[in-house]
């Protein structure tokens, strides 16, 4: 604890970090419900009205929708699929990494190849062809391909971190006293590479929080009306002279969130790795 | 002594600031080194010795604060910039470092480096600089200078490798050579060569050096005056021969005492240890450093202590340095009595069944290993027969290479022969750890080198004692689990409150205490020990020796001890196997072994292995070069290549004859009985 508090001071950026990443947390649990507006309901009076007219927070866009209740309800269905998604790669990507790595020789060259193979392919454009292909895309679909997409990377940060214990002597002892392949990959090296694993998470996060903005601001996201940062950005370019508050607010909540998420990871690889 | 110290270190103190509060490594330090003087610097790792030399040179991490004076030719080096510290740095005071494999840069030639010293430094031309380089390797008896700077760093042996570093420290013409613990990382053959070409150097060059190191024997061989450290401070200060004959301070008293040496064995002695390990130090802490471990120490410590003259010249911190109730000379613990053997008919005098009359419990028969890739075979056991008898300690001695290790690991069961047999009480055991059967794996256990690497890191004392009993002895009943585990603690003396400790927070010893308790789960009956105290400071390695030979003692179990230290293999073993590039040199009893008949090898390694004794200064035999390499098929003696003795002609080419000296005591050499016996230097 003193050595976190220590590193913190040292690295004080983390505070307004943790300061955003607990306001969007609450914003997504508790947010809706201090928000009267809809997000769907459209407020004819108040049309591309700036920041606080009409009670509309942060003003509202071409057909009158409440973009702080749109950026609230957005916030939920971003959390969930990013938080899913890094969850979800980085499980299958230790569980690849690890077969790969432990075993070695021929499985290691095979799953190698299969990784360069899907590392060739952006992971962006890879999601965007195959909902493209799909059709209507939800939280479900979204998170399944994102968390595929993102795998070969994770594989490989899993597969670097077993090869780093792998050749220590406790493998060796374990061995020796005739325990299984599972039980040496997951009892005795997993605790050892958690570190990094952890740090991998919640870069990935970040990442995550990226793509599905970004697979929202072209066009292949979430379906309207169902609000998404990404598809509110785009939506609203064309009215971006005459109300840019709706193009802004959308964009910042993007920013801030992965900045602060990136600035926690940093922090976490700091106080983990240290230790090993 | 009437000569002006070249560098004068007056008060100096290096304290961290660390997330935990800030820690002292160096306290109050004093010390002068005057020119043409070897100033020998000793004490355990954490002492506060490379901290030393890094401050002399401001190499210290960004946390390290720095305050008194270091005098340098009368120029203080505390108030010097780092600009003004570059003008020093190799110019003035040369520094060689334990690695040389990480001190040369591996992507140029070695040419390359040592010419860039002479070219940045003194501003020679390309040829100058080429010319100087060669000349310098000449100095420390590279005969093949002009073929050397030319290859890469991968491409020499280590022993050369430390030689160019100390070559391009010396190209600087430097008033001071700082060495830091430089032949910790090289086989003892080698390590004595170098050491003699320090001294060699120190006496042409009327250089002045500081020479680090944590094993007495080095420092007794190379050094005029030693500083002996601990926690910070300097306990004890004096010249070399009078420190060794008559230590004052308790801490060198024990230091020297924990050491191995000739003529001590498991039988007749216990080695000294020093309890507990070292702590770091905070910094309002007061009294004598080494209070806490001190088995004299009275109220008075705590508070005072300091250096104080004893007599011209020798310094020591401790009130009763003056005391003369504590013998000068070593004494040792009295020792527990050995148990009568089962298979023998008495210990000691009484001459042991000759080898053919007991079933082994171990036998290996012409057992090969080669490890293979697409490039080359690598030889690492080439034809080796051994046999171990049942409550006895095969001592496996040699250089890195000479494939002890490998033996350990086949008899363990993590590898598997290339060829040949392995029998364990009369079955065969020549598979790996995959197709043992339970029986097997619990019989033979084998404990690591590195007690920081065998026991997972993730895991409590508890976690890593309780698998194996729940895996090997099939116990389902945690309170029993719990109960074994309390007992196989007390046998390696450590309490029960260990068990919940995680194991990072252990120190080195207490690490390999819970490993040979570990080994010990199975009641094994035989345990191979794969340099299991290389790892550990001297004070630890010797009650880890202790503890080792109490349990094989108590429980009759069989070890095979693999070591290269022969002074500690000395100490252990009853039988004795020298290997040399996956061949076995030399067996027999242990006093077979370390008296003559010697094979040639098995004199170089003796006279090679440092001592304590202060006027036992040998001349080490120097083997040259390196051991050739182990892709290459050998047809004569794999040692012919290096041997003092050979006979041309005949070594090279024909593989030495089994020579049975005694029942108990064979060699694999060419040469005649008279002439293996007449190893007239020592």
């Amino acid at each position: 604890m003193k050595r976190i508090m220590y590193i913190a001071r040292h690295n004080p950026l983390i505070f307004p970090a943790l300061f955003i990443m607990a306001f969007w947390l609450a914003a997504a649990v508790v947010g809706p419900s201090l928000t009267h507006f809809s997000y769907t309901g459209m407020d004819m009076d108040h049309q591309m009205t700036g920041p606080g007219v009409g009670g509309h927070l942060v003003g509202t866009d071409s057909l009158g929708r409440d973009i702080w209740a749109r950026i609230v309800y957005g916030s939920r269905s971003i959390l969930t699929i990013a938080l899913l998604t890094s969850l979800f790669s980085s499980l299958a990507g230790v569980m690849l990494g690890f077969t790969a790595g432990y075993f070695g020789g021929r499985v290691d060259a095979l799953f190698l190849r299969f990784m360069d193979i899907m590392m060739a392919v952006p992971p962006l454009v890879l999601s965007m062809v195959v909902l493209g292909v799909l059709g209507n895309s939800n939280i479900l679909t979204l998170t399944l391909i994102v968390s595929i997409a993102y795998t070969p990377a994770t594989a490989r940060v899993a597969r670097g971190a077993l090869l780093g214990c792998k050749n220590i002597e406790y493998v060796d002892a374990a061995r020796l006293r005739g325990e299984s392949h599972l039980y040496i990959m997951f009892r005795e090296i997993l605790p050892n590479t958690i570190g990094p694993i952890i740090v991998e998470v919640t870069a990935r996060f970040a990442y995550s929080i990226m793509m599905v903005a970004s697979l929202g601001f072209l066009g292949v996201g979430l379906q309207p009306p169902t609000p998404d940062w990404g598809m509110m950005v785009i939506e609203n370019k064309t009215i971006i002279k005459a109300a840019p508050w709706a193009v802004l607010y959308p964009s910042l909540a993007i920013a801030s969130l992965v900045i602060a998420i990136s600035l926690f990871s940093d922090f976490l690889g700091k106080v983990v790795l240290r230790d090993q | 002594m009437t000569n002006k110290p070249i560098l004068d270190i007056r008060n100096l103190n290096v304290i961290y600031e660390t997330p935990t509060g800030p820690i002292v490594a160096i306290r109050d330090l004093s010390v002068s080194l005057e020119t043409n003087q070897a100033l020998g610097i000793i004490g355990e790792s954490g002492c506060g010795k490379s901290t030393l030399s890094y401050a002399i040179l401001d190499y210290l991490p960004a946390n390290a604060r720095r305050s008194g004076s270091i005098v340098f030719n009368r120029e203080d080096l505390l108030l010097k910039n780092d600009r003004e510290m570059q003008k020093y740095r190799g110019d003035r005071i040369a520094m060689v470092y334990q690695n040389p494999y990480s001190a040369l840069n591996p992507s140029l030639t070695i040419g390359a480096q040592l010419d860039e010293v002479t070219r940045i430094h003194r501003g020679l031309s390309r040829a100058e600089a080429r010319r100087e380089s060669i000349g310098a390797l000449k100095d420390l008896s590279l005969g093949e200078a002009e073929g050397i700077v030319l290859r890469y760093p991968h491409q020499v042996s280590g022993g050369i490798q430390q030689r160019i570093c100390i070559a391009m420290a010396l190209l600087c013409q430097p008033d001071v050579m700082i060495l830091d613990e430089p032949t910790t990382a090289l086989d003892v053959t080698t390590e004595a060569s170098i050491l003699d070409i320090i001294g060699e150097l120190k006496s042409k060059r009327k250089m002045s050096l500081i020479y680090i190191s944590h094993d007495i024997g080095v420092i007794n061989k190379v050094s005029d005056r030693i500083v002996v450290m601990y926690r910070g401070e300097i306990v004890e200060l004096g010249p070399q021969e009078e420190l060794f004959n008559h230590p004052k301070h308790p801490y060198t008293r024990a230091l020297i005492n924990c050491m191995p040496r000739s003529g001590i064995k498991k039988e007749t002695a216990r080695l000294n240890t020093i309890p507990g390990y070292v702590t770091r130090r905070s910094a309002d802490e007061k009294g004598c450093p080494f209070a806490a471990r001190c088995e004299k120490k009275n109220a008075a410590c705590e508070e005072q202590y300091g250096l104080r003259n004893i007599e011209d010249g020798h310094f020591a911190a401790c009130d009763r340095a003056y005391a003369t109730d504590i013998p000068d000379k070593m004494t040792f613990a009295p020792l527990i009595a050995r148990t009568p053997r089962e298979t023998a008919p008495s210990s000691g005098e009484a001459p042991k069944p000759r080898p053919d009359q007991v079933p082994p419990l171990l036998e290996l028969r012409e057992v090969y290993k080669y490890y293979r890739n697409r490039a080359r075979t690598v030889r690492a056991l080439d034809g080796v027969n051994a046999r171990l008898d049942a409550h006895d300690v095969l001592g496996v001695v040699g250089e890195s290479g000479c494939g002890k290790s490998t033996m350990g690991h086949l008899v363990a069961g993590l590898l598997e022969p290339t060829g040949g047999n392995l029998l364990f009480d009369g079955s065969d055991i020549s598979q790996n750890w995959k197709k043992r059967a339970g029986a097997t794996i619990r019989d033979i256990q084998l404990v690591f080198q590195n007690p920081g690497r065998s026991l997972n890191p993730s895991f409590s004392v508890e976690q890593i004692l309780d698998r194996p009993i729940k895996k090997m002895l099939k116990i389902t009943s945690r309170r029993e689990r719990r109960a074994l585990m309390i007992d196989l603690l007390k046998k390696v003396d450590l309490g029960e409150e260990y068990l919940a400790r995680p194991s990072t927070r252990l120190s080195g010893g207490e690490k390999q205490r819970i490993a040979v308790a570990r080994a010990f789960v199975t009641s094994p009956r035989l345990i191979v020990c794969d340099e299991p105290t290389s790892a550990l400071d001297v004070s630890v390695q010797a009650s880890v020796l202790n503890l080792l030979g109490e349990l094989q003692e108590q429980s009759h179990t069989s070890y095979i001890f693999i070591s290269h230290d022969l002074n500690v293999i000395n100490y252990i073993s009853d039988h004795i196997m020298v290997m040399y590039l996956g061949r076995v040199c030399e067996y027999g009893l242990r006093d077979d072994v370390v008296n003559p008949p010697y094979h040639p090898y098995t004199e170089a390694l003796l006279s090679a292995a440092p001592d304590v004794d202060p006027a036992h200064r040998r001349q080490p035999i120097r083997l040259e070069g390196a051991p050739p390499n182990p892709s290459e098929k050998i047809a004569g003696c794999p040692f012919a290549s290096r041997c003092h003795k050979k006979i041309t002609g005949l070594c090279e080419t024909t593989r030495p004859p089994k020579k049975q000296l005694s029942p108990t005591h064979y060699i694999f050499c060419h040469l005649n009985e008279d002439k293996l016996r007449g190893a007239a230097h020592l």
